[in-house]
This record gives C-alpha cells, structure tokens and sequence, in this order.
C-alpha cells in the first residue's frame, strides 16, 4: 500500500517537472519580449534578461517612427470588422451545405475545398488586378473583402453541424418559423462555441495577415500593424527595444482574445457543443 | 414574437451599416487626401506651367509617392527633400508622400503591382544597386530613362554604372556603401601598435596585426556573420575591380582570382584564430557594443550600430580597408551595398517627379549636407564632398574627420556590374565557403560548386 503511493507520488513528480519545463520554454519568448520592451537596443543584443528602465524611451521613439495608435486602430477595424463577416457568412454555408438538399451541392463543396489547395501567392497577383480595377487599391475593403468566404471556415462548420440535430429544425418549420430566424435563434445559440472557436480562428488570421495587406496597402495611414513590424525589423539600425515593444502591443490582443474565449476555443475544436 | 424580430431586423441593418459604413470611407480616399488641400492652399495658386501642360487636371495639387525602407535613413532622408523643394519651389504645387515599408516588402509590392499590369504602383522607388538589374531586366520600359534629365558627370562613377543599362541611365545614384575598416584603437594599442600601423594595409599585414593583438588582449580581431559572410568577399572582390558577374553579366566566379584570394585571407584568418564569428547581425552589434570584437569592415550606415555603446566614445578609429597583396589590381577602396532612386515609366506625375529630383538631388549641396549631419547618408553627388561637413571631427571617432576619410575614398572605387543576382550569389558564395570551412572541398571546387549552383538557379 505505502510502496504503491510512493510510486504514484514520484510519477507525479516527475509529470509535473516535465510539464514544468514545457512551461517555461513556451512562456519563455513571452518573458523575454516583455523584458525586451523596457531595454535599449544595445542590452538587448548584449542578452539583457532581466527588465532595464528603457520603456519610456522606446515608446517615444516608436512613436516618432510612425503613427501607433493609427495603426492599432487600423488593425483592430479591419480584424473585427472581417472576424464579424467572415463567421456570418462562413457559418450560413456551412449550414446550408450541411442542412439543405440541392442537386450538385456536393461537387460545388468538393470544389470549393479544393481551393484550399490553392497557395495564396498564386492568387496574389489576379487578386491584385482585381482589387485595382474595382477601385479598391489602399483600402481596408480591399483588405477584408478576398477571404471573407474562408473555405476552411466553411468546413469547420458544416462538420459541427452534422451534430446538430436536423428534427429540431424540422419542428420549428412545422410551427412556422421562417429560415433566418431558424438558423439565428435556434441553431446559433447552442452552437456558441464552435462559433467562439471560429471567432477566434478568423481573429488570429486576419490580425496576423501579413501578404495581402502589404500588396494592397499603399499609403501610411492605411497600415496595420504587421507592416509597421516588417518596417521596423529591416532598417540599417534596428533599434530592438523599439521593435520589441511593437511586438508586446501586436500581441497583446491575440493573447486578451484567446484567454477570455480559451474554454469555447476547446470545446468548439474538440466538438462537445451542447 | 415582434421584439425578436427587431432584434434580427436590428442584426441585418448592423451588418449592412458596416458594409455601407466601410465602402463609403475607402472609396473615398484614394481621390484626394484632406492634408493635400490644406497644404495645396499654403503653397500657392497656380501650378507650373511648363511640368503640368499635359497633365488633365492641370492646376491642382499633385502627390508625388515614394516608396523607401528604413524610417532613421532612406525615408528621413527623403521627407527632408520634400521640405528643401517645397521651400526652393513654393510654386511647384507638389505634395510629397514618403511610404515606409521594409526593403524587402518593397520588392514584393513591386514585383506584384508590376506583374499585374502597373497600376497600384509608386512615382519614385528606392531600389538596392544590387538588385536593380533584376527589375530592368524583368520589366523592360516600366523605369523611366533619365540620361537626359542629370549631368551624371556629376555623380560618382561607379554609382552611375550601377544604374546604367545599355547606355540608358535609370536612377539617381543616392548613398553609398563605401567600405571602412572600423577598429577599436585601445585594444589596437595595448598590442603595441598605432593608428599609423593601421593605415593602407593588406590583408597580410591585417592578419600579423590581428594575431598580435589576439593574443595580448584576448580580444579577436575582426568579426563576421557565421552563416552569411559576403560583406568582407564582396568588400575584398569589389577592391580589385571584379565581382560575381563580369562586365556582360556573365557569371564570373570559378575564374574569379578576388574571389579565391578573398576565400583564401577568410580561411587564414579562421585558421589564426582572429575571426568572430556572430551567429547574427543583432549577434555582429553585440559583439562590437560589448567590446568582444576589436574591429569591423563595413559601410558608412553600419557606423549607427557602432555608435550605440557610448562607453567606447573616443575608443573608434576609421581606416581604409586593406588591399589583397597578391592582385595588382587591388586598391585600399571599395564599396557593399548602397541605392538609388528610379522614376516608374507609367506615373501619372512622372515629371513632377523627375523635376522634384533635379531640384533636389542635384546641385543642392545644403541638402546633401544636411542628410549627412542628420542621417549620416553618403550622397554619390561630388560637389557635395567639397563642403565644410567634411571637415568635421567625430568626437565617437577620436577627432577624426570620419566624413572626409568616406570622400576620400569614394573617387578610388572602382566601377563593376553588379548584375542584379547578388543575392542569389551570396548564398551559393555563403554555401561554398560554408563547405570550405569544413575542410570538405579546396578552394577551387568550392568556387566551382558556387558558379554551377549559381548557374543552375538562374538557369543559364
């Protein structure tokens, strides 16, 4: 008996200083960016670890480098904005592939998810013809307009989909209720966290969309943030805490946005919607 | 029952109100920016007749886009342009958008706005020397042709080759990557020599110096990026007239005697034990700002990167870099790196642009002055190295006239084509100096696997 838990307390011992390491290597590039954010160029390339009294000066200077808030603010339109749309209508097909009988609804699906194998820097430039011969060339529609219909967004809901129960919307069809409100209110709200887990998905996508914006955007007060990070990472000085700092503030709403929505995240991918 | 539906009534409207709301915004802007006219009205009525004649909306205010990297260098440097024209040419009824981007994302944007059909594109693009060839080759016609425009007469030589193709020329030259041997002279001294050893030296010389000074401060002598170590090949090729492309653009680089005696002075100074090497560009800064490094062969923008530990104040020194002692043609000069200005064939306001550049770029040696105090950026335009600037004492650099050494140097460059593949051959250069330093080739088969590597991704 005594043998038995000695043993059960080494094992656990041993998991949760492995799962401590795995902590702290993953937690670590966190760390270093927020120490990196309050030290001057010159201790960060020394291998500064521990917080130097730098962040004022770094915000300063990141500052007179280009407009922060503009393109904080930029960024967050263009991402909710395009998160909002993007579940709307992926959500609304997939619901219709899923729910719906039509004749060739299956071969329109099949082709639609092969474009998924479609590398985006084929697209680049018919996208970019298209986008400057409707006028839309530095524009935040330009944007978010392309890949609003995300084929794997469509995917991801019709499969979570085929769980919810097709009686239910059969019923509300006998009482009388119309297709909006059917899919609104009825199929919607118990499928709350496949919707988070999609939220979070097209959040992460289009906060972190990096190509298209950069060919699409042509003017500074366009820019989002991963342009101002790609700018400040190639000049002649790189100036490494102002670069940094950047980093904290690109980061910061992927971190806020996955922490309060991490529980549906999980549930929605895992697929237990209730 | 009623309030539900409002509240999908309510649903409806918001996505349609921020459909509508976004479309409304965007389509608005790329017509006129609102700081556009208020400027328009404080630089004056009319428009110049002679630059705007053909142009339909003659008498309103044109923007003129330049697209630059590095916010410190290329772009302060060209907002510091616009001010000087709009001060110079009240009346020129020009506004000057300057777009940030990093160097590389320039090249993607060019090369899409290009490839699909023109539009979208910029009036003036700052492109590398390096890799210009690469675009006029590519694209023929999309870059106006200037060699009417400039007295490049008045520009540094070799800075016009590089811009030049089949006589046209197709840029402004602007800074330059005139290469210096920066040292650390105290730890220079402590091995007994002095600033006078470190003048015009060769590579052998460097290299008796180097293991002296090693071995008395424990302090090696001169660093490079361990996985990247062209800019001393390129410094040493370039030294001697020749480069990885020969003067038609033929792949030049198994017969390259530079190329050999550069392999050559790199793996003596491995073997010496005098060569750090940095795992990275912010590793090369490190080692330079902790004093774990005595010196650095590099250009005029690399000194900012110096400057940032200002506990070595004083400690600096500047020379010319050594020469190859074995090649005649090798001098105690030479250049890596440096860009230029190209005016895009099918702008709108290309002569506006064009206009903007000759009222600026040429002849203006305040102007060149002051992006020297400010920027620190090396013009290519000659008069401009005959100004008092050049006269200045660097309090970093122990008093010395820093500027003046680059003037100095700068006339004696000799003139290559850089062929606009150097990145493509620094990484076969990068590969097979990579297998050198494992013992596994000798100089000559590695020189062999870089020209057929090179050879095969160009595939000529």
């Amino acid at each position: 008996m005594v043998k038995e838990k000695i043993m059960r307390t080494a094992k656990r011992v041993i998991l949760h200083l492995f799962l401590l390491a795995a902590v702290l290597i993953s937690i670590f590039p966190f760390y270093w960016m927020l120490s990196g954010a309050t030290n001057s160029s010159v201790n960060i390339t020394g291998g500064a670890m521990w917080f130097g009294s730098n962040l004022k000066e770094n915000w300063s200077n990141l500052q007179g480098t280009a407009n922060v808030f503009l393109i904080f603010w930029n960024t967050i339109k263009t991402t909710l904005i395009y998160t909002f749309l993007a579940i709307l209508i992926c959500a609304m097909a997939g619901y219709g592939f899923e729910k719906y009988r039509s004749k060739g609804k299956n071969v329109v699906y099949a082709m639609f998810l092969l474009s998924m194998m479609i590398p985006f820097s084929a697209q680049m430039i018919p996208l970019f013809k298209m986008a400057s011969k409707a006028n839309m060339l530095d524009s935040h529609v330009a944007i978010i307009l392309p890949t609003i219909a995300m084929p794997f967004l469509v995917f991801f809901f019709r499969q979570s989909f085929q769980s919810y129960p097709t009686e239910l919307i059969e019923a509300a069809r006998v009482d009388g209720a119309n297709e909006f409100r059917i899919f609104f209110q009825l199929v919607m709200r118990p499928m709350k966290s496949t919707f988070a887990a999609a939220a979070i998905y097209a959040f992460m996508k289009q906060w972190n969309n990096y190509l298209w914006p950069l060919i699409v955007i042509q003017s500074n007060e366009k820019k989002t943030f991963t342009l101002l990070l790609s700018s400040l990472s190639s000049a002649y000085y790189v100036d490494y805490g102002q670069l940094m700092l950047a980093i904290v503030l690109a980061t910061l709403p992927i971190i806020i946005v996955f922490l309060t929505m991490q529980k549906q995240f999980v549930e929605g991918i895992v697929g237990t919607s209730k | 029952m009623k309030r539900k539906m409002a509240a999908m009534a309510m649903t409806a409207a918001l996505v349609l109100g921020t459909l509508a709301g976004c479309g409304k915004t965007e389509n608005a802007q790329p017509e006129t920016k609102e700081e556009e006219t208020v400027a328009d009205d404080a630089s004056g009525e009319a428009a110049e007749e002679t630059e705007t004649a053909k142009e339909p909306q003659s008498g309103e205010e044109k923007t003129i886009t330049i697209w630059a990297w590095d916010d410190n260098f290329n772009v302060a440097v060209m907002k510091e342009a616009a001010n000087v024209y709009a001060q110079s040419n009240p009346d020129a009824n020009v506004n000057v958008d300057v777009v940030s981007l990093s160097k590389e994302d320039v090249y993607v944007k060019l090369q899409t706005a290009l490839a699909g059909g023109g539009s979208g594109l910029p009036d003036i693009v700052l492109l590398e020397d390096y890799v210009s060839g690469k675009y006029l080759n590519t694209f023929p016609g999309s870059f106006a042709d200037l060699t009417e425009k400039f007295d490049f007469s008045q520009f540094l030589s070799f800075k016009v080759d590089a811009v030049t193709q089949d006589g046209k020329t197709y840029a402004v030259p602007f800074d330059t990557g005139a290469t210096a041997l920066y040292y650390r002279l105290d730890l220079v001294e402590q091995a007994g020599y002095t600033e006078e050893d470190m003048q015009d030296l060769t590579w052998d010389e460097f290299i008796e110096i180097g293991k002296t000074v090693t071995e008395k401060t424990g302090v090696q002598m001169i660093v490079e990026i361990a996985n990247n170590k062209t800019t001393l090949v390129r410094a040493m090729m370039q030294s001697c007239g020749l480069w990885y492309f020969d003067k038609d653009g033929n792949i030049n680089i198994k017969d390259n005697e530079a190329l050999k005696s550069a392999f050559d002075i790199i793996v003596r100074m491995k073997e010496a034990g005098i060569l750090y090497e940095a795992e990275s560009t912010e590793g090369r800064a490190g080692a330079l700002n902790n004093g774990t490094v005595v010196s650095v062969v590099n250009a005029p923008w690399f000194i900012s990167s110096i400057r940032q530990a200002e506990d070595q104040s004083g400690l600096w020194r500047a020379a010319r870099i050594p020469r190859i002692a074995e090649l005649d043609s090798s001098i105690n000069a030479s250049n890596v790196g440096g860009s230029s200005w190209y005016v895009l064939e099918k702008s709108e306001v290309k002569d506006e642009a064009i206009a903007f550049l000759q009222g600026v770029w040429e002849g203006n040696t305040d102007f060149y002055d002051t992006i020297m105090l400010n920027q620190g950026a090396m013009g290519s335009y000659i008069p401009g190295y005959d100004t008092g600037v050049y006269d200045e004492e660097d309090e970093f650099f122990g008093g010395q006239k820093l500027n003046g050494l680059f003037a100095e140097i700068l006339p004696d460059v000799i003139p290559v084509n850089f062929g606009g593949y150097v990145a493509e051959a620094n990484d076969a250069i990068t590969t097979a100096l990579a297998n050198l330093f494992e013992g596994k080739v000798t100089i000559d088969e590695a020189l062999e696997q870089a020209e057929a590597q090179l050879a095969n991704q160009l595939g000529r």
